[in-house]
């Protein structure tokens, strides 16, 4: 009776390791103690994040005119909703080469972010594998 | 709101002027050095300081050096046709 049990831990586990990692960049690396991984991880992104945003500003995440683009943006954390949702009450228009390096810098943060949570998933699953191994 | 509040918003606010030239080409840089770090902390098991500027130095020649021959690729391809 107990496996089904640890089964459905671990499953929540790992829930709670990719949800971190959504919510902030590299907390689900300091979850499984991965912690040089989780700072390089936030450091990275987060720079990565506002430097796109300092060359295009926050109207560069607009989740009515530019859709797939807001899809990657939102992979880096719950924030960028906040931050689109005052982009579009607000007049953040942005057009030209500013809107697209922005667009692509945010974007690709975003989903640099996707590769890092799978990966925290990842190393979570197989940490346990591991351990129901030995 | 102090001076130095408006001054943080106001360049998240207002874009950056960057025009559509080849200088603003650069603007890869950074990010492939973005790329290069994230990916290489996914894929080393432990971060140590000296191997992991290596392989991310590595991987950031790798990919600028390759983008740069399809550039040229493209580039002479074009002139191809045009010509």
């Amino acid at each position: 009776m107990t496996t089904p049990r640890s089964k459905e831990n671990h499953t929540l586990f790992l829930l709670t390791v990719g949800l971190l990692a959504w919510l902030i960049p590299g907390a689900g690396h300091l979850l499984i103690n991965q912690k040089k991984h989780a700072i390089v991880i936030f450091v990275t992104i987060v720079l990565t994040f506002c430097a796109g945003l300092y060359v295009g500003s926050i109207g560069v995440i607009n989740p009515v005119g530019a859709k797939p683009w807001y899809v990657a943006q939102i992979m880096n954390s719950p924030i960028v909703a906040a931050l689109g949702y005052v982009a579009t009450t607000g007049d953040y228009s942005v057009f030209g080469r500013p809107n697209e390096i922005g667009q692509i810098y945010t974007s690709i943060t975003g989903l640099l972010n996707l590769l890092c949570i799978v990966n925290a998933v990842y190393l979570a699953h197989l940490r346990k594998t591991e351990t129901a191994g030995d | 709101m102090s001076i130095t509040d408006a001054f943080v918003m106001a360049t998240f606010t207002t874009p950056e002027k960057i025009g559509a030239n080849p200088q603003s080409m650069l603007w890869l840089l950074p990010l492939v050095a973005a790329i290069a770090i994230v990916y290489k902390a996914t894929k080393l098991p432990e971060i140590k300081a000296a191997n992991f500027l290596k392989e991310v130095v590595i991987l950031f020649g790798s990919i600028v050096v390759f983008m740069s021959i399809t550039a040229l690729v493209l580039c002479a391809f074009a002139w191809l046709i045009t010509e």
